[in-house]
């Protein structure tokens, strides 16, 4: 190939991208829904999911005397966000619903036993996962801390010394005690930390929308063919190749700006970090042509404009609530998950929760990327072959 | 090949299927000639004129542009035509310039040719101060002489044109025409399809009578005439049931058609025939409102070879 046909080529190719960036602009209700509508859905959505999508503990005080007081503001000062829950039943009903990571019921008379030096029990309502035995174990750490000059205390009385609980809490208190701490040092890899509520949002309405978008946008070739547009497209001097390539061009630009728009917009406005930025450019790309694909085929196969729209909204709605890009796939059944990685979808939200979570580079997605290259590269085909038919009939 | 022939098609033959769309065509147009097919709606211009322009695979025949064979794959042919097809393909969200462009980049101008190409095509159509408005606020003129202006930007020495003027207000269907025959004293071939008659007649050198998928004859006006013979006209404003019949059953009638109370009647001397025709109407019950005697015509002729009239 020589210099002056690969110029004519990207002429004629960029032509017919551009016409479609152009066109899909120049309707300023697309605007709102490329722009203005992902970006409030994705403030929404990660303004439920809260942030860290780590929920708050919420405390049951049944006590309100000061040393259950005392416990309730250390636990504060350990840096748990806590809520206060006025019963058993609303606690175990919060954590259930995944309201709260978990309910600390400090029970009546808790203030009474210490001062008469009887062990109290602390219920602890949490799920059965990883996550409530963690929480577990940070609580019991702040809760010894609290309650050791109570101990100390008991054990004074039992020696003999003489004096009130209060006394000999405040004695306790102040007595200088040889303290036996643990350092922590991390070795290996950390386990997956949960992705928090903007991250979360803001990838599943990133492959959301551009799979709609691109889809939407289908109708534009479409309408290219009706209006007699592809015939003559036909008869420049441009290979047929050549125009399917502008075509192809068009349908995953108009992808790819929806994606860079959602990507830049959740970081800017929200703070979402992307990740590693070649394998998260990567794997944006790899799934613009997916969505630039699906979209081709789609404009090619369907008869009329309002047909490509009622099919693209159908697909684009099901394919992603099916992959995972609506409620994530950690509430799905386990054999929904499999079944959920038939959508491009959800591969390309596996590839981006790596990413997110810090610590895979581009080596840690390649697979998702293989993938989804293998579905872009099927659509393509697919789309151009049909394509090709509809326009040389 | 003569010097100056720009295209030259011969037995082009095309099916839909079981139906026959094209079934023998063939002609040769020079530079600077205008050339016209001229035929109803259905007789094959669209098929022909898209096999020519290397749009729509042929079943048989052969295309010649400028000396070269040429087809669906010939960029070469391509780089030479300019097509302007019977549709308005133009984006009608896109102002007239940004139609231009993209036009202009696919025949692969670069950008400051573009730039002035568009200029010169825009005054040549009378857009110039529409230029960046969208084609969507544009009349159906404006949008006819839009898509013949995209057709000029390469300055294709063959100049391909599907009833350009369909549609159009008489002011502009003017415009169209004068561009098109400045553009042939130019020396750009010209290949004209249309369906009426004073248009074929105004415009082309030459003109091929289409029926379908057929050339039922060829030549200038003059010569087409001719074949007609010295047979004259006769149009019949009637009311009343079909007289058709009883008029194609005189002696003195070549040929008679009738549509929506306008009966045409072909006959060698309308002097003498007409009483025999009147009287033939009375006979058949109808009441005649007007009698008008016509000199032959593309009309004629077309009745006389078809036996039916162009627009009907
Ligand atoms: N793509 C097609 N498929 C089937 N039939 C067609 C197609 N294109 C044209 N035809 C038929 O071929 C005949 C000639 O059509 P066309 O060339 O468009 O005529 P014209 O341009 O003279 O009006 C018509 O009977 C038309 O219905
Ligand atoms: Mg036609």
């Amino acid at each position: 190939m020589t210099a002056a046909t690969a110029m004519t080529i990207a002429r004629a190719a960029g032509a017919i991208a551009w016409a479609n960036l152009v066109r899909l602009f120049r309707d300023r209700t697309n605007v709102f829904f490329v722009v203005i509508f992902p970006i409030v859905l994705i403030m929404v959505l990660g303004l439920s999911f809260g942030s860290g999508f780590r929920p708050p503990l919420g405390v049951v005080n049944g006590d309100g005397g000061p040393r259950a007081t005392e416990l309730v503001r250390a636990l504060e000062a350990a840096g748990h966000r806590i809520v206060p829950v006025s019963g058993d039943a609303e606690a175990r009903d919060a954590v259930e619903h995944g309201r709260l990571s978990g309910a600390l019921i400090v029970p009546a008379g808790y203030d009474r036993a210490l001062r008469a030096y009887t062990p109290v029990t602390l219920a602890l309502i949490g799920r059965d996962e990883p996550a409530a035995h963690r929480l577990g174990a940070a609580l019991n750490a702040v809760v010894t801390r609290v309650t050791m000059p109570a101990r100390a205390a008991a054990y004074a009385r039992s020696a003999g010394v003489s004096g009130g609980f209060d006394e000999l809490v405040a004695r306790a208190e102040a007595a200088p005690a040889p303290g036996v701490t643990v350092a922590v040092s991390a070795a290996g890899a950390a386990g997956p930390s949960p992705l928090g509520g903007y991250e979360v949002a803001a990838t599943s309405q990133l492959l959301l929308f551009m799979f709609l978008t691109s889809l939407n946008a289908a109708s534009a070739v479409i309408e290219t063919r009706s209006l007699g547009i592809s015939r003559r497209m036909y008869a420049a001097p441009v290979p047929v190749g050549v125009i399917l390539l502008g075509e192809a061009a068009g349908r995953v630009a108009v992808a790819l700006l929806q994606g860079l728009v959602i990507m830049a917009g959740s970081a800017l406005l929200f703070g979402v970090r992307w990740g590693d930025p070649a394998g998260a450019a990567l794997l944006l790309v790899a799934f613009a042509l997916v969505s630039g694909g699906a979209a081709m085929l789609l404009g090619a196969a369907a008869r009329t404009g309002q047909q490509a729209n009622a099919l693209g909204l159908l697909l684009a709605l099901g394919l992603a609530a099916a992959g995972g890009a609506m409620a994530p796939l950690e509430f799905f059944p386990a054999p929904m998950r499999l079944l959920a990685h038939v959508t491009p979808h959800a591969w390309a939200l596996d590839g981006f929760a790596e990413l997110l979570r810090g610590d895979a580079g581009l080596a840690g997605v390649l697979p998702q990327l293989g993938v989804l290259t293998g579905y872009a590269a099927a659509l393509l085909a697919l789309g151009a072959w049909r394509l090709r038919a509809a326009l040389t009939r | 090949m003569a010097q100056d022939e720009i295209l030259r098609c011969h037995e082009l033959r095309k099916a839909f299927g079981d139906l026959v769309a094209v079934a023998d065509v063939g002609f040769a147009i020079a530079a600077g000639e205008t050339y016209g097919l001229l035929g109803p709606n259905g007789a094959g211009k669209t098929t022909t004129i898209s096999m020519i322009a290397g749009i729509l695979d042929r079943d048989g025949g052969e295309v010649l542009v400028c000396g070269r064979p040429h087809g669906p794959s010939s960029t070469w042919g391509k780089r030479r035509i300019g097509y302007v097809p019977q549709e308005l393909a133009l984006y009608p969200d896109l102002t007239a310039r940004e139609n231009l462009r993209f036009f202009a980049r696919l025949h692969g101008l670069g950008r400051a040719e573009a730039r002035r190409r568009i200029d010169e095509v825009l005054a040549v159509v009378g857009l110039t101060g529409r230029a960046e408005d969208a084609v969507k606020e544009f009349s159906g003129g404006m949008k006819r002489r839009l898509n013949l202006g995209v057709g000029l930007l390469h300055r294709p020495p063959l100049l391909i044109l599907d009833e350009p003027t369909a549609g159009v207000d008489p002011q502009s269907r003017n415009a169209i025409l004068e561009s098109v025959a400045a553009l042939a004293g130019e020396g750009t071939a010209i290949l004209y399809t249309t369906h009426y008659m004073e248009e074929a007649e105004r415009l082309c050198d030459r003109i091929g009578i289409l029926d379908l998928g057929r050339i039922r004859a060829e030549g200038t006006r003059r010569e087409l005439v001719a074949l007609v013979g010295e047979l004259d006209r006769i149009t019949l404003t009637v009311e009343g049931p079909r007289v058709v019949p009883s008029l194609q059953a005189l002696p003195e009638v070549r040929a008679a058609t009738g549509h929506e109370g306008r009966v045409e009647v072909m006959v060698e001397d309308a002097g003498r025939a007409l009483p025999r025709v009147l009287g033939a109407a009375t006979d058949a019950g109808v009441t005649v409102r007007a009698v008008e005697v016509h000199e032959p015509n593309l009309e004629s002729v077309f009745l006389h070879l078809t036996g039916k009239a162009l627009r009907d």
